[in-house]
């Protein structure tokens, strides 16, 4: 490996023993975000709320599902569906927003990662807020089954790193890409089993089975959403995609890195 | 031990509206939609070797575009050269331009903290130093406000008292005492004259050729990014100041300037 790719590799790590600094820099950006508005945070919380709200009672009755079941489930999976939306969308101006840091203070660059990845992840935790609201009116079945839900959250909290530093990178360089990202994911979105049940589809038109079994998104979710909305582990193929995904962007990230490294700085 | 080595560094900059920033842009060239402007180069350093020990003051004078900043940034490792080596050893603590890297919705306070973190204090430090930081400011009750609403002489203040908190093993400095008013500047050179005594090894950029023999031993004269004179400070000024000289002065020039001249 050259030098300067172990200089890379070495200011990656560094970054991450910086913790001090961007565990609070993620909090001071979420602070700042909602210093003017009039709810704060909360503000997160009732935009989450009345989406719920809205789709939630129409849909059900639409689709003909008992909202009993289908709040719950609209609810964590437009909770996570944001998360990795987020990661994307916002993670992509990660180094763009701190392009004044960067160029006046010597600091590896991957803690501005890191500070998106803190920010990013701390506006989902007070959207499951709703989420523990809701399962606690609906009276959700908490057991120790629930527990499956944590590799699940782990794996959706990696993709929320990688992502973040994939179109960071990519992002910096191609100011359009995360425009463009943002435009096709709300298009995935409509053919994404979250304002619909997955087995609705999938017993209605068996045939469609590809469109929710091909869709990384669909396994992301539901590693978490199916042990925290019936206390029993999401299907095998959902954790073996899930893993795929994580394999592919963990090579992917790396290569943003190794492809980049410092000169990301000249895009900026 | 704190020390700065530059190995033959290249720094270029790809400039500008030329580039393909967008990949729309690059898809339309691809696609011959557009024709292919040519991405224009700058050289803002030009194969630049030097060495700088603990314990040196190193004073770092040329015109405005001859890359002064640009080699400070390179120190720091905000930019990396395209050829070259840098091995730069010991904490630093860059002070450059002050007007970006504020958070506008945050307070005083809570800049003052940021930038003190990212300078790289430990958060019990910038708690002890918190009043010292703020008292130094003269912002009063302005650190209770968003910085957005500040006064440019604001920002400078609150950086300056921030930055200068820092216990610097490198400290690098461009051209930090320019702006601010009368009083700001008689109280900012003594901070500024403790925090370079506080540092092992500084490299300081600047205009102001009087109060350079003062603090650096050392001066390094850069013209369009190449080191043309690197020796004792009074006589690279000398150098800087009287000649417009038609050809490059070298330091071997200089050294014949300084036999011709009477001593």
């Amino acid at each position: 490996m050259s030098e300067q790719l172990q200089t890379t590799f070495r200011d990656v790590l560094r970054s991450v023993r910086l913790w001090h600094i961007w565990v609070r820099l993620g909090f001071l950006d979420l602070r700042m975000r909602f210093r003017r508005s009039a709810v704060g945070p909360g503000w997160i919380f009732v935009n989450l709320a009345v989406l719920v709200v809205a789709i939630g009672f129409i849909y059900a009755n639409l689709l003909g599902q008992d909202p009993r079941d289908f709040i719950p489930y609209l609810t964590i999976g437009l909770i996570l569906w944001n998360y990795l939306t987020n990661s994307i969308v916002e993670g992509g101006s990660a180094f763009v927003n701190c392009e004044g840091y960067i160029k006046q203070i010597g600091l590896p660059i991957y803690v501005y990662l890191l500070r998106a990845f803190v920010s990013v992840g701390l506006t989902t935790l007070i959207t499951m807020c709703a989420f523990v609201i809701v399962a606690l009116y609906y009276r959700l079945p908490i057991t120790t089954g629930t527990l499956f839900a944590l590799p699940g959250l782990a794996m959706i909290t990696t993709t929320s790193l990688l992502l973040i530093t994939i179109f960071a990178h990519l992002n910096t360089r191609f100011r359009d890409i995360a425009h463009m990202a943002q435009v096709l994911l709300q298009v995935l979105f409509y053919v994404t089993p979250v304002i619909f049940p997955a087995d609705l589809l999938l017993r209605r038109r068996p045939n469609l089975a590809y469109v929710v079994q091909l869709n990384p998104m669909y396994h992301l979710i539901e590693v978490v959403r199916r042990p925290l909305l019936t206390g029993a582990p999401a299907d095998w193929h959902s954790y073996a995609a899930a893993s795929v995904i994580l394999i592919v962007l963990g090579v992917g990230a790396t290569m943003v890195i190794a492809v980049f490294q410092r000169r990301i700085v000249f895009a900026l | 031990m704190a020390s700065i080595h530059l190995e033959n560094v290249d720094l270029e900059f790809r400039v500008g509206a030329e580039r393909h920033d967008t990949l729309n842009s690059v898809l339309a060239h691809r696609f011959g939609l557009r024709r292919r402007r040519v991405p224009r180069t700058v050289n803002a350093l030009q194969n630049v070797s030097l060495s700088i020990r603990a314990g040196e003051r190193v004073g770092l004078i040329g015109h405005n575009g001859a890359g002064k900043s640009t080699l400070l940034k390179v120190m720091a490792g905000i930019y990396p050269p395209q050829r070259g080596r840098v091995a730069v050893e010991g904490h630093v603590c860059p002070l450059f331009e002050f007007v970006t890297g504020f958070e506008m919705e945050a307070t005083g306070w809570e800049n003052i903290r940021t930038r003190a973190l990212l300078l790289g204090m430990m958060p019990k430090e910038i708690e002890r130093k918190l009043e010292s930081i703020a008292a130094f400011s003269n912002l009063g009750e302005f650190l209770d406000i968003p910085v957005r609403h500040y006064s440019s002489g604001m920002y400078i203040r609150l950086a300056f008292a921030t930055s200068t908190a820092v216990d610097p093993q490198i400290l690098l400095l461009d051209e930090v005492m320019a702006a601010g008013d009368a009083a700001f500047i008689e109280s900012a050179r003594d901070r500024m004259n403790d925090l370079m005594e506080r540092a092992s090894l500084v490299v300081f950029a600047t205009h102001s050729l009087d109060v350079l023999p003062r603090f650096c031993e050392r001066t390094i004269l850069l013209r369009k990014g190449r080191v043309v004179a690197d020796g004792p400070t009074e006589e690279v000024v000398r150098l800087y100041t009287e000649g417009q000289p038609v050809t490059e002065p070298t330091l071997a020039n200089a050294e014949l300037a300084r036999a011709g001249s009477p001593r």
